[in-house]
């Protein structure tokens, strides 16, 4: 049985503290954000005389009272506060503070403001047009595409659009910045990235990094969107507080959150492909274009994971990946789940559905014909990384059997030939997701480990709790090497005068890293709990110095070793306990013994009062690397990720032929997540990945006027899946797998690659499309999402023609 | 006249007056009693994240008598007079869960924690209702219909369905019997006898005890709003378009809670909600019930009213379209009727005359030799506001259905108030002629292309809805 969340018991009554949940205090004051409403312009005049003749209304803050006002995680572009031009429709240009949110809120409709409209680019093909890019044309080469291409019995050209996708986390971004003595700033933020808002805000403050702190306690939800967009919301608060040295609290409303902040990155790209007439592809050719945004926030790095997830599951000899970031007046696009790997995925999985359709194959024959495999050195990536520990293979023959696909399929194409008002479809897709920060140094964590005197532990790291259940497993990994219960150890709020110059809490890989750091600390001190226990076998029980009013009758215990000098949390580690086994003694049950010695088993908390008494450190701090990362990205050539988390999903939806409203029947998904260290945690990661998936292929649509102003801005029109999308049959089962030997505990991350499963959904709308008359010879064109309408214009494209006029 | 309301809160009497009645009762809990385990999210009404329960003793006209949730985002704090309230943050009795709280942590439906409370809410009223009907299983249907109100962006789901399937109903304790005393029920019943009038410099509230009085009322205050549940206009006060003044709340008025069916005819009093409706008229006429269901979340529902849902004269409202088909009649000052058919002016303009009061509404239930059906599309299925939806009610001449005696064809999200298709009708009664009358059906209406749909999306959807109808009623051979 799997532990429940650790927190799962405060969040049902309530009492789990988010940081709006903090009491008000008597002086704090709310900040609102004033932004653009236009997508290019220059300020011409902006006048806050009425806003401050409000009721309750402090002061107004802009960009000249910033120290720094620019930041950005990659590169420095983006103003906190936009002064003279702002650049995209939400550009926040202005802090109204007021003794009341409400107070703020109404204050802020009394700015007056005169823009003068530049040029705006709103599009990627208007940015192509004009140039406006974001970093160089990026490019991963193999083989020879141009000659295999033109040698190629079969190609197929096309192009896949994909729009953005709102993350809706369900707590807006919020901060609470407390102003200290001597001119220091506390942070209370919803942030997956505790040290870069502490830095942002010290730099926006004209701070050294000494004199701010961020806390994170938990956020109501992450998924990317507040790995580097919290930060400038953090600045804000700061701001405020540093100048009118009172609390600032800033809690965006949902319709400004979603107006303001960026969303996951519109692609569109382009695709040649050359196969043969099993659909075994020879030569693939991708362009990849994403769009970026008004700023470059993380998009650059984004687009490298799209074009290293380019191939998903798939050995192709012949590949050239191109990506180029463009620039437009939209909101700085950012991490979200899959971060670009998504975009990749989707392309080559439409590009294997339309080769199946034009070969009159079943695409699952196709998937079959071209996936990695260990035979023939079909084993080697694009970016000339070996793929250790496939289980591809076994995970589509066991999916393919589980789900019944075969009987299905042949029930579908005879359902379709009938008379129905609905038509269905099916698709089998699989993940093969690469884990590591493709940027090398952000590979590095740190943790604390505190045991106090009464044995109970303390965890500190630089992960942060956005529901994932990272902390959960810290804590069971760290208790369970001393052999203790979870409730013995409480993880603690992340800090960063706890843990500096960590990394942000993304690509699924909080638990690697800060897990990977927290056992290393934890065994340093069990390596001296185990030493002073083993010691202890020969001293009498009398003699202890807990036995003595803490002095001992016999010489302090000097340990000959107090320190372990082990780097990787596997090395020396069962496999199956997940426990180091180069200790003396054995910690099982809150109890240290010897195996030669059963009957001098001392109980784990008197241990730590006689390590105590014997001035034995009970905390330590380490650090950890992944190693083995060598990607370099001039050449596109190299080992960007240890290890791969692989999965599949068969999903069967039903189209409705008058509407276009899409309904999920059924989905399968088998996932490799080699050794789980709490199952269950890691199926509601699998659960919650697909279905906010399906709603990026289905429902959410990211519609903007032509200032590229978000008027989708609320769940009352931006409509991501509820309960009754959930598919009527939705199996989730995981691989068994014991032959992953990388990873802390040889465990998998599972936070993103699961949300890549839900492609399936959108091949399978496809693959009921190419069952009308009308797609016998072509291939339906529908964006990501497709919507009702989308589809309905898909199947009834005639009609469409008549009343678009 | 009382210068407080009186509502309970988790047990305990509250008594609130000018100062804070015209708070969302979401800001309320959380910053003027710390009781934060209510979150607040959209402020729209359609997470569910504010979820809190609600007992209104004094709904006379229903059966329904126990707990449900409600948004309390969206509900001024004035209109919980004479309610009986109970958040999360209550369930948990000393160190025992509630059985929803319970489930939810076996069987991991909490991620992130945010939207936890209003899921347990809703599991909670659930728990209410099935106690109050002595079932004692839950299925799943039931489960996710209760859930329908509520978003949660990390689970997808599933692990919170499964909650609802394994909550013990045998071991859980009714919240009523809990927190509903008899000392509760006397001072609310004693409150229900007095009119409420609270008077401040930025806010007032008049709750009348009697049509006369409410009447009266406005005849002196002509700039004041008459307020249901403020489940419409609490969005447009949280997105700071207007600021909620002056109020005029029927809810003290007995008559207007009168739900009753003679002779086929239903009517409903002005504060008949969207629930209770539902519950009134699930058999006699399944086609509106089921309707109902994709229609909002039963957080709306259970205070929504339907005389609101009128008033509103939204061009998208989802009761106007199936109302019109029935032919339903606006009771207006308890005195006069207005046919509903004309009853829509223009963009949110309806013939109420200034000084006048919805008082109820009736309509007759489809005769029989009739087909009567209700058709919506929207983004998402369920709690999606509609592109557009479709209503018709057709009584044929003869069982073989091939000619038509009436027909109404009413329909919402085409114009800029709910629309009668008068013309196809007439048409159809002559000739029914499917292929001809589409041509009539497609230039009664020329909608908008907006965020939720196209123009010719919705052009589409009406002829495509207009001739299954005919397929599924048999009318067409």
């Amino acid at each position: 049985m799997s532990l429940p969340h650790d927190s799962a018991h405060t969040h049902v009554t309530g009492e789990s503290e988010f940081v709006d949940d903090r009491p008000k205090l008597h002086n704090e004051l709310f900040v609102d954000v004033f932004y653009s409403t236009r997508a290019h312009a220059t300020i011409k005049n902006i006048d806050f005389t009425e806003v401050l003749n409000c009721p309750k209304v402090v002061a107004v803050f802009t960009g000249r009272d910033v120290h720094h006002n620019l930041w950005g995680t990659i590169f420095k572009d983006q103003p906190v506060l936009a002064v003279d031009k702002v650049q995209f429709a939400g550009e926040p240009i202005a802090l109204i503070v007021a003794e009341t949110m409400e107070a703020a809120q109404r204050a802020k409709q009394k700015v007056i403001i005169e823009y003068v409209d530049l040029d705006s680019v709103l599009t990627i093909d208007e940015a192509k047009k004009v140039k406006s890019f974001i970093g160089d044309r990026r490019k991963i080469e193999r083989g020879h595409v141009d000659e295999e291409m033109k040698k190629a019995p079969h190609q197929l050209n096309g192009k896949i659009l994909i729009q953005g996708h709102d993350h809706f986390y369900l707590e807006s971004q919020v901060t609470i910045a407390y102003p200290l003595e001597d001119g220091q700033i506390e942070i209370h933020s919803s942030s997956q990235h505790p040290t870069e808002t502490q830095h942002v805000v010290a730099h926006a403050l004209g701070l050294p990094d000494k004199d701010v702190v961020c806390q994170v306690k938990r956020m109501g939800g992450g998924f990317g969107g507040k790995e580097s967009q919290s930060a400038p919301f953090a600045a804000m608060a700061a701001l405020a507080a540093q100048k009118l040295k009172r609390p600032v609290r800033l809690c965006l409303t949902k319709d400004d959150d979603m107006i303001m902040t960026g969303k996951r990155n519109p692609f569109e790209n382009l695709y040649h492909v050359g196969f043969d007439n099993q659909g075994r592809i020879l030569a693939l050719d991708f362009e990849l274009y994403s769009d970026g945004g008004a700023y470059a926030d993380l998009s650059t790095s984004i687009m490298e994971r799209a074009m290293l997830h380019s191939d998903n599951a798939y050995y192709l000899p012949n590949m050239r990946v191109t990506g180029q970031v463009c620039k437009t007046n939209h909101h700085p696009h950012t991490a979200f789940r899959g971060f670009g790997g998504p975009k990749g995925v989707a392309t080559i999985e439409k590009v294997i559905e339309e080769i199946a359709h034009k070969l009159n194959l079943d695409p699952l024959e196709v998937r079959k014909i071209n996936l990695y495999s260990d035979k023939d050195n079909r084993n080697v990536t694009h970016y000339g990384q070996l793929f250790k520990n496939n289980c591809l293979e076994r995970l589509h023959t066991d999916l393919e059997k589980k789900c019944d696909y075969k009987n299905r399929r042949l029930e579908i194409k005879k359902y379709n030939q009938e008379d129905h008002h609905f038509i269905r479809g099916m698709s089998l897709t699989s993940v093969k997701f690469g884990i590591s920060f493709t940027t090398r140094f952000l590979n590095q964590a740190n943790a604390l480990v505190i045991v106090h005197n009464d044995g109970s532990l303390q965890i500190a790291t630089g992960a942060t709790e956005m529901g994932q259940g990272v902390n959960a497993r810290i804590s069971q990994m760290v208790t369970s090497e001393l052999g203790l219960s979870r409730d013995a150890a409480r993880v603690m709020p992340t800090r960063t005068d706890k843990n500096a110059n960590t990394s942000p809490t993304a690509a699924s890989s909080g638990t690697d890293l800060n897990g990977a750091a927290a056992l290393l600390a934890v065994r340093k001190i069990k390596k001296r709990l185990s030493e002073l226990a083993f010691r202890l076998l020969d001293v009498p029980k009398e003699k202890w110095a807990s036995k003595t009013a803490g002095i001992g009758t016999q010489e302090e215990i000097v340990l000959s070793t107090p320190n372990l000098d082990v780097n990787d949390p596997n090395e020396g580690a069962d496999w199956n306990s997940g426990k180091a086994t180069y200790f003396e003694m054995q910690f099982e049950d809150g109890w240290v013994f010897h195996p030669d010695h059963l009957d001098k088993k001392i109980e784990f908390k008197y241990l730590v009062l006689e390590a105590y008494l014997n001035r034995i450190s009970l905390s330590d701090y380490s650090f950890y690397r992944i190693p083995g990362i060598e990607f370099n990205k001039l050449t596109g050539h190299g080992d960007a990720f240890l290890y791969f988390t692989q999965g599949t999903a068969c999903t069967e939806v039903s189209l409705n032929k008058d509407t276009g409203e899409v309904k999920v029947l059924r989905c399968d998904i088998l996932m490799d997540l080699g050794r789980p260290v709490n199952h269950d945690l890691d199926i509601g990661q699998v659960t919650g990945a697909f279905i906010q998936g399906l709603g990026w292929v289905t429902t959410e649509n990211l519609v903007y006027n032509d200032q590229g102003y978000l008027l989708s801005h609320a769940p009352s029109t931006y409509k991501i899946p509820s309960v009754q999308d959930v598919p009527r049959t939705f199996n989730v089962e995981l691989l068994e797998n014991d032959e992953n030997f990388m990873n802390v505990r040889g465990t998998k991350a599972v936070g993103e690659p699961p949300l890549l499963l839900a492609i399936s959904a959108w091949t399978a709308i496809n693959n009921a499309l190419t069952y009308l008359p009308r797609y016998k010879t072509s291939y339906p064109e529908i964006k990501i999402p497709a919507t009702n309408e989308r589809v309905l214009r898909a199947i009834s494209p005639e009609k469409f023609q008549v009343w678009d006029q | 006249m009382r210068n407080k309301i009186i509502f309970y809160l988790n047990g305990k009497r509250q008594e609130v007056g000018s100062d804070h009645a015209g708070m969302m009762l979401a800001d309320y809990l959380r910053y003027e009693k710390n009781l934060t385990g209510t979150k607040i999210v959209c402020s729209e009404g359609d997470c569910g994240a504010c979820s809190v329960l609600r007992f209104f003793p004094n709904a006379q006209g229903t059966d329904i008598q126990n707990y449900q949730p409600i948004n309390s985002c969206i509900t001024v704090v004035a209109n919980l007079d004479g309610s009986s309230l109970v958040t999360v943050d209550a369930l948990k009795e000393k160190t025992e869960l509630h059985v929803a709280q319970k489930a939810m942590v076996q069987c991991h439906g909490s991620q992130c924690g945010f939207c936890t409370p209003g899921f347990v809410i809703a599991l909670t009223g659930l728990v209410e209702e099935k106690l109050a009907k002595q079932e004692t299983s839950i299925n799943p249907q039931e489960a996710k219909n209760c859930m329908t109100g509520n978003l949660c962006r990390c689970t997808g789901y599933k692990p919170i369905l499964d909650a609802a399937l394994t909550m013990d109903l045998k071991e859980a304790e009714s919240v009523k019997a809990r927190f509903f005393s008899e000392h509760q029920s006397e001072v609310l019943n004693e409150a229900f006898k007095t009119g409420v009038a609270l008077e401040s410099d930025d806010f007032s509230y008049s709750a009348p005890k009697t049509i006369k009085a409410a009447l009266d009322y406005l005849a002196a205050n002509p700039d004041a709003r008459i307020v249901g549940a403020t489940t419409d206009l609490g969005v447009v006060h949280n997105k700071r378009k207007i600021t909620l003044t002056k109020l005029l709340s029927l809810h003290l008025i007995p008559e207007l809670y009168e739900m009753k069916i003679k002779d086929s005819t239903v009517t409903i009093g002005a504060r008949v909600t969207l629930t209770e409706f539902r519950h009134l008229i699930k058999d006699k006429c399944p086609e509106l019930a089921n309707y109902l269901d994709v229609f909002a979340s039963p957080q709306i529902k259970n205070i929504a009213t339907v005389v609101g849902n009128i008033a509103n004269a939204s061009p998208i409202g989802d009761t106007p379209p199936a109302l019109l088909a029935l032919d339903a009649t606006v009771l207006i000052n308890g005195s006069s009727e207005v046919p509903l058919s004309k009853f829509f002016l223009g963009y949110r303009k309806t013939a109420l005359a200034a000084g006048e009061i919805i008082t109820g509404i009736k309509f007759n239930l489809p005769k029989e030799h009739s087909d009567f059906r209700l058709y919506k599309n929207a983004n998402r299925k369920d709690l999606d506001i509609s592109a557009i939806n479709l209503a018709i009610h057709v009584e044929w001449n003869n069982d073989n259905k091939e000619t038509i005696k009436e027909i109404t064809i009413a329909s919402g999200g085409v114009a800029a108030t709910p629309l009668r298709f008068i013309r196809t009708e007439d048409f159809l009664k002559k000739n029914f002629d499917i292929e001809a009358a589409v041509k009539i059906l497609h230039s009664e209406f020329k909608p908008l292309s907006d965020v939720r749909a196209s123009a010719a999306y919705r052009h589409i959807l009406i002829e495509n809805f207009f001739r299954r109808f005919f397929v599924e009623c048999g009318g067409v051979k």
